[in-house]
């Protein structure tokens, strides 16, 4: 044994200089990439830390000592009503929206995912005709209007409710369920909904939950449609305020945040960004475990 | 027994319809739902041939025919957004994919548990963020008077850049701050095959004295192949989609000659100058291109790989 064995890829092999040189270069990207992504959320959070006496450069910023940070822009957010009322219309959203969407996906997916239906072919085309052919914004804005959504909180999560992709990623684990299991309890009597409800759902939450979050970021995330429909300031979501905190170049410009007189402006948006990923960064542990395997089903899948 | 006899007598489309009648009934919301909220849209695309008035209503207004049409195709912004629609379509391509494969290729690579497992996470976050959140980064960044970006262009000696109002650094902003948001997600797919690459290969390829370098070159990359091709093919077939969000996000009249895509334009035309029926029809327009390139590249992705997404 003069030299030391490793073993890559289950076979234990002498790393030679080609080898060394690779690994290491592996490595040095690696922490490159690292820090490219850390560096702008760091510098981000430190900032939103940053108390009103601070002297120095924003790179100095970015060295500062937990127990030198104020916490003066977030007291001054958490006790701005404009930002709690934006909070609490961005979970309604998110909670009327989830609920709703999934509440019209399931049976869909569940009904394209019945082999023996008839006309389940022209089904399927009937839900892939609009995601291929995309006539843009202007016709579903008139629909919104036409409707009388305007100034609702639905307009804002009813016209993007049930997404082709993540009704086709369902259907497709439906139809992995096996057959014989729907089969007996047909058989046992059981209806269409309670094979639904006792047997398909059960063994679909994973998939369900995949899909509930899918939802949930793109309903947290979204600003367009609440900028189209939502005009009352009191019915505005979380990325609607932000635009128009990150968007004012001194605060007075925006009047809700005048009071904020504790912490500098940079440090007030930065914790309004940060406080708007927070319920990201929350969820960012079950996105993890469950979004790569939906992502993957259905790219593989459907 | 009375109902089973009169089941029997029908025809075997209508029993079948019958003994599935619950799961229509199931279907009876959902399809509810798809027209008016999929379909009308598409039957409200027709203003695109027409002079539309609010007042008239998508049927009252008056036929012109291709009039919309010719409008946008003669105008002089047409090829100024087609030019930045496929610039920062091709560019992002460019850039982000590469970089997710190589990224894919040192995660798989990597022999540093940790160091792998906190790449792998810290990477694909940014996805989740909207770009709104982003645009909140961005500024921290590059910010005109105390962005960090300028204060190290100060620090070596220069005059500090407003890089999202200057229309020379506004195009790299917004292909590296995409490849920087979507890099880790895009990279997923790659990683997903190249778990699945047989470890025989490389055992017997070590056997046979390959270096690491030639297991990447002769192993790793001919088995993923099969997956850039098709990646590459897909968002060829959304080339037409540069990214509203960002766009929209990121631009202001300083940098429209450069920012504007078809989609901002679209927007600014309908819902602020409340061109209705012209926005549409470049809509249109977008859509049905759109819906041939994923045609296309659907059938190319079949030949390749043996899968699709339809």
């Amino acid at each position: 044994m003069a030299k030391k064995q490793h073993v890559i890829k289950g076979t234990a092999v002498r790393l030679t200089g080609a080898d060394r040189s690779f690994y290491l270069l592996v490595d040095i990207f690696l922490w490159v990439m690292l820090f490219i992504i850390a560096i702008p959320m760091w510098s981000t959070i430190t900032l939103s830390f940053r108390p009103n006496d601070f002297i120095g450069t924003n790179i100095e910023g970015m060295f500062l000592m937990p127990w030198n940070w104020s916490t003066a822009a977030y007291k001054a957010l958490l006790g701005n009503n404009g930002f709690i009322m934006a909070f609490a219309n961005s979970l309604k959203i998110l909670v009327m929206g989830v609920t709703c969407s999934l509440l019209l996906t399931i049976p869909l997916a569940y009904v394209l995912s019945v082999q023996t239906l008839p006309g389940r072919k022209w089904l399927n085309i009937l839900v892939i005709v609009p995601y291929i052919f995309n006539v843009g914004m202007i016709p579903s804005y008139l629909l919104v209007t036409n409707l009388g959504l305007i100034d609702k909180l639905v307009a804002v999560f009813l016209p993007g409710a049930v997404s082709t992709y993540n009704c086709i990623i369902m259907r497709s684990f439906f139809e992995g369920i096996p057959g014989e299991l729907k089969e007996s309890a047909r058989i046992d009597g059981c209806t269409e909904i309670g094979v639904l409800v006792r047997i398909v759902l059960p063994l679909s939450k994973a998939i369900i939950l995949t899909v509930g979050l899918f939802y949930g970021v793109s309903f947290w995330n979204d600003f367009f449609h609440a900028m189209l429909y939502l005009n009352r300031n009191e019915l505005q979501p979380l990325p609607i305020l932000l635009r128009n905190i990150l968007m004012a170049s001194g605060m007075n410009e925006y009047v809700e945040v005048n009071a904020f007189g504790e912490a500098p402006i940079a440090a007030i948006k930065a914790a309004s960004v940060f406080m708007s990923a927070i319920p990201m960064i929350l969820a960012y542990p079950f996105i993890q475990k469950y979004f790569t395997k939906g992502t993957l089903l259905g790219s593989v899948k459907g | 027994m009375a109902k089973s006899k009169e089941l029997n007598n029908r025809s075997p489309l209508v029993r079948d319809i019958v003994r599935h009648r619950a799961v229509y009934a199931l279907l009876a919301i959902p399809l509810a739902y798809y027209i008016i909220f999929k379909y009308v849209p598409i039957w409200n695309g027709q203003i695109a041939f027409r002079d539309y008035m609010a007042l008239d209503g998508v049927l009252g207004s008056r036929w012109i025919g291709l009039e919309n049409f010719r409008t946008f195709f003669h105008s002089f912004y047409f090829w100024e957004l087609l030019r930045n629609t496929l610039m920062y379509s091709f560019g992002k391509i460019v850039f982000s994919l590469p970089l997710a494969i190589l990224l894919s290729i040192t995660i798989y690579e990597c022999r540093r548990t940790r160091l792998r497992k906190v790449v792998q996470t810290l990477t694909y976050l940014p996805h989740f963020l909207s770009w709104v959140i982003m645009y909140g980064i961005l500024l921290v960044l590059l910010a005109p008077g105390d962005g960090i970006v300028n204060d190290i262009v100060k620090a070596v000696g220069g005059q500090p850049v407003d890089f999202l109002t200057n229309t020379k650094a506004f195009p790299w902003i917004v292909i590296l701050s995409d490849a920087w948001k979507e890099m880790g997600w895009s990279a997923i797919i790659f990683i997903a095959a190249l778990m699945g690459i047989d470890m025989s290969l490389f055992e017997a390829a070590m056997v046979e004295g390959a270096n690491a370098w030639q297991r990447v070159r002769y192993i790793t990359l001919p088995s993923i192949a099969p997956v850039i091709v098709t990646v590459l093919l897909l968002r060829i077939g959304t080339i037409l989609d540069a990214g509203f969000n960002q766009l929209f996000m990121l631009y202001s009249p300083a940098v429209y000659s450069v920012g504007d895509i078809i989609d901002t334009w679209v927007y600014r035309q309908g819902l602020l100058e409340f061109q209705f029926g012209l926005a549409t029809a470049v809509g249109l327009f977008k859509g049905l291109i759109g819906m041939l390139l994923i045609f296309l590249s659907n059938r190319l992705t079949r030949k390749i790989s043996g899968s699709s997404l339809f």
